[in-house]
């Protein structure tokens, strides 16, 4: 496999993570706002405690995408970065606000109205987030951005992202983070041992679930009809993937109602990824269709040699401690009652 | 868009964007400063709790693992900003170079990442894990702070000194990411910002816990905690002279104009003065009311006082600096540095004396200021070289106005900015309140029983 292919890999793989982890973060957020309105006080704090300790180590999935592409492919980056400032930035705002939110929100425990004031924000911003990321990803996908080969931009800055297919992917973004959210939290739900609280999470996690399988498949017609480059590279590559999505959507639903959690949680992250790897590989050679592409892109093979070392060394240290990270938090025990997030501050009471 | 058409906010696209990104870095470097120092000062408390069992060195290093928690998550979302304002603001230096910077970034990527991972650990495991294990926990975060810090500085060393690729028609054809990473401003530059950021974490430690004294509350809790922040910053700051002499050393060989900048000096001459204070007249060519130490610079900059010093003289104004800003913020550093280690001799001699720290009202006071103190000198040193390169981005290769976004209403971006910024900043401080509200445990060695009054500091 050439250097530039391996990479292109490895950094769909780092999106892969970010959207099966930090999306099921966001998802949490999001579920906040329903949560917020009627739910008792120990939905809110299930949703503080299971993204307490690991939002931060998945949302460095993110920066490692920007840093690969900006390293592996510059121009990809910059064509990127020229094409849809607008959609960035306004993600930036929210992934600045999602970060602050929840950490202002978990650690002004005992100001009441300061917690409901930044527990709003956490909410907001954990939908802007993953909207504004999806519309970027379907402003790429619709393969119309008038980039060129160096990574410039001669398109229009607001019609670039504002089409069907880029709000669409808004949309199924943001429906992504809710379902692995709610899926996950059945999960963790359980392992409160509170019926209620399991049954509900399980209730909400059907639901979206269903909604999602409709969402998927009007993105499979809107790509058939309204991008002929990618859906003739779902007819000739990708289709076993578009397979393997529907059957892990499936199968996860299936499982949530045969109340297997664990597996479900692994069959709807299954889901999504072979979603992101089906759009990864119809769309391949092309980065940012139709001009910008893996191999017009790419750095010096130097660069791409000593990246793939560095990410060989990084991941002898990264996998473990992740590995660790999750085995604590994420491990299958019942819960205790020690001090976490939402409660942060009030061990020496 | 011609970069130097202004636009509706009154700003040129360019004068944004460096507006944005000297208002964004400016604020994140204070963080990442205390994302390093702090962790290496929680290790230290909980270290000495399971050498002593003295729970006062346990209750600091758990009130302040709160504080660092939310520290480091603004800092992760605002080095995040970073990340994407790269590519954002700077597209053509980006799509350029990237690749070349890539590897230090790659790796910083790792750092960032290890840090994340036991940053949750560390702070949600203090009763899950035994204590020597969660000790243990903490290490990792010093290590990969330090790490990141070090990483992220050399690429921005590579843009003072740019080394390792071969440029055709504005493309990279080849490149050697290891000597980019390791170009010659590098080893002085990283190492200058890694003391200046224990030396900051330990001034704003030190100096909230001074506030907290002068106010009257002078606990046990408040000396040590103020003591443990003081010795950290009190040790970096002579290392911090040895290091900037040999930073400036660097300056004066890989980028002579920069270093006519930072001194002041118009003209090319041998036995170049030391100018201590002074104000550049850039239209007169001379820097006025300073006091000149004659041979001081050559002898500084090249160890002979004979020594002929570039001017600024030397490169067409075009490629000039603006002086006046760089020198006096290389002044204010300079001045701060010293009076720091000022403050550390006044320690350092009462604790011979007395073996105690002073506690009179001059000394928590000096302490007070040094917290601001040192921000102001880190920022000055950042002044000094991100504006000293100027007009460049990378230094001899790319015009920073070449480099710079075609997009329209970065202006507004910036409007925004400070308006999230000034959020981010208000809610940083209202949490710590909050949290430095929080009643200490009852029951410590000298402490009141029984929760306190209000009344805040900003330190947890």
């Amino acid at each position: 496999m050439p250097p530039e292919t391996a990479v292109a890999g490895i950094i769909l793989l780092a999106v892969t993570a970010y959207a099966i982890l930090a999306g099921a973060d966001f998802g949490a957020g999001i579920w906040e706002f329903n949560t917020a309105l009627r739910a008792p006080k120990r939905e809110r704090e299930l949703i503080y405690h299971a993204i307490g300790p690991v939002w931060e180590a998945n949302h460095v999935w993110l920066i490692f995408v920007l840093v690969g592409l900006w390293t592996a492919f510059p121009a990809a980056y910059a064509a990127i970065s020229r094409a849809l400032w607008i959609p960035l930035l306004f993600a930036l705002v929210g992934i600045v606000f999602r970060g602050v939110g929840f950490a202002f929100r978990s650690y002004a425990a005992g100001a009441v109205r300061q917690q409901a004031v930044w527990g709003a924000v956490f909410a907001l911003a954990s939908i802007a987030a993953p909207f504004f990321l999806g519309a970027a990803a379907g402003a790429v996908a619709s393969g119309r951005l008038a980039v060129g080969e160096g990574g410039t931009y001669d398109g229009n800055f607001v019609t670039g992202w504002v089409n069907a297919m880029s709000l669409y992917a808004a949309v199924f973004g943001v429906g992504i983070c809710a379902y692995l959210a709610a899926v996950y939290l059945t999960r963790e739900a359980k392992m409160t041992r509170d019926r209620a609280l399991e049954e509900s999470w399980r209730s909400r996690a059907l639901t979206t679930g269903a909604y999602m399988g409709v969402l998927a498949g009007t993105g499979l017609a809107l790509a058939a009809t309204e991008i002929p480059a990618l859906a003739d590279g779902f007819r000739e590559r990708a289709w076993p993937l578009v397979i393997l999505s529907v059957a892990s959507g499936a199968a996860s639903l299936v499982l949530l109602t045969l109340r297997r959690y664990t597996t479900a949680a692994i069959a709807a992250a299954g889901a999504v990824a072979a979603v992101i790897w089906g759009w990864g590989v119809a769309q391949y050679p092309a980065l940012v269709p139709p001009a910008v592409t893996v191999e017009n892109a790419k750095a010096p093979a130097a660069v791409l040699r000593a990246m793939l070392w560095a990410i060989a060394a990084g991941g002898v240290v990264l996998v473990p401690s992740l590995a660790y990270l999750f085995y604590l938090f994420k491990g299958k025990r019942p819960r205790e009652t020690d001090e976490t997030g939402s409660t942060a501050g009030g061990d020496e009471r | 868009m011609d970069p130097s058409i202004t636009t509706a906010t009154g700003f040129t696209p360019l004068l944004a964007a460096r507006l944005q990104m000297a208002l964004t870095l400016g604020f994140h470097i204070v963080l990442a400063c205390l994302g390093i120092g702090l962790p290496l000062l929680l290790v230290v408390a909980e270290g000495r709790f399971l050498r002593t069992r003295d729970e006062l060195w346990r209750t600091l290093a758990r009130r302040w693992s709160r504080a660092f928690a939310v520290l480091f998550a603004v800092g992760a979302v605002s080095g995040t900003v970073l990340s994407f304002e790269l590519g954002l603001l700077w597209p053509k230096f980006m799509g350029t170079f990237g690749s070349v910077i890539g590897l230090p970034f790659t790796l910083e990527g790792f750092a960032f990442f290890l840090e994340g991972i036991f940053v949750g650990i560390y702070l949600y495991s203090w009763d899950r894990l035994p204590p020597r294990a969660h000790w243990l926990t903490g290490i990792p975060i010093a290590v990969a702070g330090f790490a990141s810090a070090w990483f992220v500085v050399t690429t921005n060393a590579w843009m003072n000194t740019p080394r390792g690729f071969t440029l055709e028609n504005g493309v990279v054809t080849e490149a050697d990411p290891i000597r980019a990473m390791l170009n010659p401003a590098a080893g002085a530059q990283t190492v200058h910002m890694i003391v200046a950021a224990y030396l900051v974490a330990g001034f704003l430690v030190a100096g909230a816990y001074a506030v907290e004294r002068l106010r009257g509350r002078d606990t046990p809790y408040a000396r040590r905690a103020m003591a443990l922040g003081l010795v950290m910053a009190l040790v970096a700051a002579p290392v911090q002279i040895v290091v900037g002499d040999w930073a400036a050393k660097v300056v004066a060989h890989t980028q002579p104009v920069k270093f006519a900048a930072m001194e002041g000096q118009f003209r090319t001459e041998a036995r170049a003065p030391l100018r201590l204070g002074g104000i550049p007249d850039e239209e007169a060519g001379r820097t006025r009311f300073a006091l000149e130490i004659p041979g001081g610079l050559s002898w500084l900059a090249y160890g002979d006082v004979d020594a002929v010093v570039q001017g600024l003289d030397a490169v067409p104004e075009d490629d000039r600096p603006p002086v006046a800003i760089v020198h006096l913020a290389f002044q204010v550093m300079v001045a701060l540095g010293t009076a720091f280690v000022a403050l550390g001799l006044w320690s350092l001699a009462a604790y011979v004396r007395r073996r105690a720290l002073p506690s009179r009202r001059a000394f928590l006071l000096a302490v007070a200021a040094s917290g601001p103190l040192s921000v102001l000198a880190l920022e000055a040193g950042w002044v000094v070289t991100e504006v000293g390169r100027q007009p460049w981005i990378a230094q001899g290769i790319m015009r920073t106005r070449d480099a710079v976004t075609e997009a329209p209403g970065i202006g507004w971006v910036f409007a925004g900015s400070m308006l999230i910024y000034t959020i981010l900043l208000a809610g940083t401080a209202v949490v710590l309140r909050l949290l430095a509200r929080h009643p200490l445990p009852r029951g410590l060695p000298g402490e009141p029983s029984g929760p306190r009054a209000g009344g805040g500091t900003h330190a947890a």
